[in-house]
């Protein structure tokens, strides 16, 4: 593989920025750039002043939240949305980053997002830090939380039938050897995140997903390749295929494993040993972000005790606060698993790290699993 | 009929697509041979990038895709023709009203109709209700996440596009000429293979590029019926692009993709002679 | 009007059961694309299960349709769907019929060609492709992004449909018409406009539907060249699909189906009275 070998710099190589400014002098583009430029889009930046904009997750703040908010403050936030990491870093590295004043990248994208010179370094004087769980602070993606803010967590675990996946899952390897099993196989949902299924491979030998031996993670491909076939759907996970029986077994977070036991009770959820995910979203501002009073100001919003409690109950997923598990309201259901259930060893889970040396080759076992799952 | 307006009007296709297609695809091409790092890439002449694209991998990525396009397109022809004959060979409100009904469901947001596709397939969803209600079927159905289900979704949004690019053009055979051949004594079927099937050639070849080209780069209905298996060839190029941050490879990979397409629909057109009117 | 004529002319029974056979299949081609618009119906009322659809019906609800208005993001992302789609159909359907055209009647062989092979790769590179080059055209061009840069990166692909679409009809239009108008002194451009656009009607307007829908449909172009303050509907769909999306979608989406079905029908009357009026003016002259 290409990302294995090291990256020798030739200087014939012209950087890509210089040849592209050149090529920005063509007449074409001086002639787009003119025309856009008499068109309403002058305006553009002017625009976005009084107002703020967040790209985020789909549905990640509760519109009543929202609502509140815009009632206290004046400003109806503007929301835009991607469907994972890669995506946001690849507009915030464009011309269609501009004008975002808050985004919520991922633990494992925050230190590849900051390298990058793409978000602020935040003031946290102007947080009250002490409300929040503590263990969420200052962790390796983000030491002293220089870039971002927690904003809510979850775990990877498995959630499975008993009765057909034939007894008791506790570790990545019982998951694996129940997939393989005919009970189970070819009824299994695993996540299309590559980190999410290279990882449990590696963890089953006793490796660190963060490792920078790039032949570890080749390691795993013809384990992984192999066990491919027992794997229905790469797909979203869907509560209702685990009611009907479609998936007998799904990797999942435990907000979707909640909403599936809240459909079909009989269901089990763990967070398999010998280690799993901890992955926390989390509140940022983006680089040059157009009104970054408001950013704080929303932030500080969404930090306050009620509103990390309204957002618990309306993601399921929980939210930074300290003591936040005895401040639900009582008729939430299943509460305790919003926390990952009863079991979960927090010191054992480890949080994954976009490191471009390695990511490549995890993306590309992705491939060849997703390829021989369908074969 | 020399005179000004012979280039302008050509001219204007040209200028838009110019900008925005030929420019954009021209930073692709000079990405294809350069060295990516991460969500960059540094120019240069290497042919890596092609070598990679070339791997096993991808180039069984690539036939896959291509078995799928041109069966799914061949289905959705068969399926389609009788639709469009039978569209094309009424008039007056008939044929607005089944017009329409073809077109209708166009209307609604493809995304939505793939989900709902989801639902309906779904084991224990309403169409193994339905079908166990009348007895046709007595065991779940276990289509979705198949290969199958990807085909059931990609027929139903493509089957209108192959149906109107049909009618059109069978909607133009004058019905003096499928008389003058009955009158000739020739049979409803010899009428229709020798007289009305060849007319309706540039038809046939317009649906079946309008089909299985676009088919080719189908990214949503594979994801969303196909349980995200068995990867699809624009899937592999836009985890080049988006996941792994290698434009490099992905614009190898793209490149290569327009070369090998062009050959097919070159060889389509020489075989189908449907173009004949634009090929001389 | 339909039994008599299936019946008439040489072979009555064959053709009568050829005629049969046809419609029953038209029936169930019509049924088969219809059942996932009367699923999304039927599912934008379901209750689902903690915010999210299922495939299971677990209960009726109008919630969703109050939801659809009450959330920002779906307001207004739908608003901003609809007005960038329109721009977009609009463009493709005017450089697309002028390409089609172009496509079968330039009077250059090489120029024919060209624009030829320019269509077939309009429609061969994958979405993804077109949206990140261009955003990374846009960003070394340093052109701000907006309404217009998504509305332009949007036409490419329905370009190339319409112009297939238009074509295919030109391509069965008597070129002697045209010629005699050229031998009278019209330019090609007054030709265009007076005797092939009347004559590709009908196709002009399938080829708008399609383009529209293309335009709306679009999530990967899309995807990339949002921004904060141009957020296209698809984009949100596709996003809240991998995170299980809500009934409100569903209900949304029954909105603007419903709105734009009502849109063109009434444009659709409106067109045929003017041109009946019109008619019965010329008539009376």
């Amino acid at each position: 593989m290409s990302t294995s070998a090291p990256r020798s710099v030739d200087s014939s190589l012209i950087s890509r920025r210089t040849v592209l400014g050149a090529a920005a002098l063509t007449p074409i583009a001086a002639f787009l750039a003119a025309c856009s430029s008499t068109g309403s889009s002058g305006t553009a930046s002017a625009k976005l002043t009084g107002q703020l904009n967040i790209y985020t997750w789909p549905d990640y703040f509760s519109d009543k939240d929202l609502a509140a908010y815009a009632k206290k403050y004046g400003v109806t936030p503007k929301i835009s949305t991607y469907t994972d990491n890669n995506t946001l870093f690849t507009k915030l590295n464009s011309a269609a980053g501009a004008g975002y004043d808050i985004v919520v990248p991922s633990s494992s994208w925050i230190k590849q997002i900051s390298d990058k010179g793409l978000l602020e370094e935040l003031d946290l004087d102007r947080f009250n830090l002490k409300n929040l769980d503590q263990s969420l602070l200052n962790r390796n993606y983000d030491p002293h939380n220089k870039y971002s803010i927690p904003k809510d967590w979850g775990l990877l675990g498995v959630v499975y039938d008993p009765d057909a996946v034939g007894g008791e899952i506790k570790t990545w390897q019982d998951f694996f050897d129940a997939g393989a099993k005919s009970g189970a196989s070819g009824r299994i949902r695993m996540t299309s995140a590559a980190e999410e299924t290279v990882g449990p491979a590696l963890w089953v030998q006793g490796k660190d997903w963060n490792t920078k031996k790039i032949a570890d993670i080749q390691g795993t491909e013809d384990f992984l390749t192999t066990f491919a076939k027992h794997v229905k759907t790469f797909s979203a996970f869907d509560p209702n295929a685990l009611k009907s029986g479609a998936i007998v077994m799904a990797q999942a977070n435990q907000a979707a494993a909640r909403n599936a036991i809240l459909l079909n009770p009989k269901l089990k959820w763990v967070v398999p040993g010998p280690t799993s995910e901890l992955w926390v979203d989390s509140f940022s501002i983006a680089k040059g972000a157009p009104d970054v009073e408001r950013a704080y100001e929303f932030l500080k919003y969404q930090l306050t005790p009620t509103v990390q409690v309204n957002e618990t109950v309306y993601l399921g997923y929980p939210a930074s606060l300290n003591g936040l598990r005895d401040k639900l309201p009582s008729n939430v259901k299943e509460s305790d698993l919003i926390f990952g259930g009863p079991d979960v060893d927090f010191d054992k889970l480890t949080s994954f790290i976009v490191n471009p040396d390695t990511y490549p080759t995890f993306q590309d076992i992705q491939n060849k699993v997703q390829a021989a799952a369908g074969a | 009929m020399r005179r000004t307006g012979d280039h302008v009007l050509a001219a204007i296709p040209l200028a838009w697509l110019a900008v925005l297609f030929l420019v954009p695809l021209g930073f692709t091409l000079v990405y294809s041979f350069g060295t990516s790092g991460f969500g960059t890439v540094q120019l240069g002449f290497s042919l890596d990038n092609y070598i990679q694209a070339l791997g096993p991998l991808y180039l069984e990525t690539f036939l896959r895709t291509l078995g799928f396009a041109v069966g799914s397109s061949l289905l959705c022809l068969v399926l389609a023709y009788p639709i469009a004959y039978a569209i094309a060979r009424r008039s007056g409100r008939f044929k607005v009203v089944a017009f329409a009904l073809i077109l209708l469901p166009y209307l609604a947001s493809l995304l939505i109709r793939v989900m709902s596709w989801q639902i309906l397939l779904a084991q224990g969803g309403p169409l193994e209700k339905i079908l166990r209600a009348i007895g046709v079927l007595h065991s779940p159905i276990t289509i979705l996440d198949s290969l199958p289900a990807v085909i059931i979704g990609t027929i139903a949004v493509y089957l209108p596009i192959a149906i109107i690019a049909l009618a059109v053009v069978l909607d133009r055979i004058p019905p003096e000429v499928v008389e003058a051949s009955q009158d000739l004594g020739a049979s409803p079927t010899a009428t229709f293979w020798t007289v009305i099937f060849p007319l309706s050639r540039p038809g046939i070849a317009t649906a079946a590029l309008l089909t299985a080209v676009p088919m080719l780069g189908e990214l949503v209905i594979p994801v969303l019926l196909g349980g995200n298996k068995g990867l699809f060839l624009s899937q592999a190029i836009s985890t080049q692009y988006v996941q792994s941050q290698n434009y490099a490879l992905g614009s190898a990979m793209v490149v290569l993709l327009v070369l090998a397409v062009a050959v097919i629909v070159a060889l389509l057109v020489r075989l189908t002679r449907g173009f004949e009117g634009t090929a001389g | 009007m339909t039994a008599h004529q299936l019946t008439g002319g040489v072979g009555g029974r064959r053709r009568l059961a050829t005629g049969i056979a046809l419609w029953v299949w038209f029936g169930i081609v019509v049924v088969f694309l219809f059942a996932p618009i009367v699923t999304a119906i039927t599912y934008s009322f379901n209750e689902g299960v903690a915010g999210k659809q299922t495939s299971a019906f677990t209960g009726f609800t109008w919630d969703w349709y109050a939801h659809t208005f009450s959330d920002p993001t779906i307001a207004q992302a739908t608003g901003t769907s609809l007005i960038v789609s329109f721009w977009a159909a609009l463009i493709a359907v005017v450089i697309g019929t002028i390409l089609g055209f172009e496509l079968v009647r330039n009077p250059n062989r090489t120029v024919r060609r060209l624009l030829a092979g320019l269509t077939y790769i309009l429609l061969i590179v994958p979405e993804t492709v077109l949206g990140v080059s261009l955003l990374l055209f846009y960003t070394e061009t340093r052109i701000p992004l907006d309404e217009f840069t998504l509305i332009a990166a949007l036409t490419p692909p329905s370009i190339s449909v319409v112009a297939f679409v238009i074509r295919a009809r030109v391509l069965t239009l008597d070129a002697g018409v045209e010629d005699a108008a050229a031998d009278l002194g019209a330019g090609r451009l007054t030709t265009l406009r007076t005797v092939v656009l009347p004559q590709l009607g009908p196709a002009i307007g399938a080829a708008a539907l399609i383009a529209y829908t293309f335009a709306f449909d679009n999530v990967v172009i899309a995807n990339f060249l949002s921004t904060p303050t141009v957020n296209v509907l698809t984009v949100y769909l596709y996003g809240t699909l991998q995170y299980g999306a809500t009934p409100a979608v569903y209900a949304t989406a029954t909105l603007i189906f419903v709105f734009t079905v009502v849109a063109l029908g009434i444009a659709a009357l409106l067109l045929r009275t003017a041109l009946r009026v019109g008619r019965r003016d010329a008539a009376d002259a």
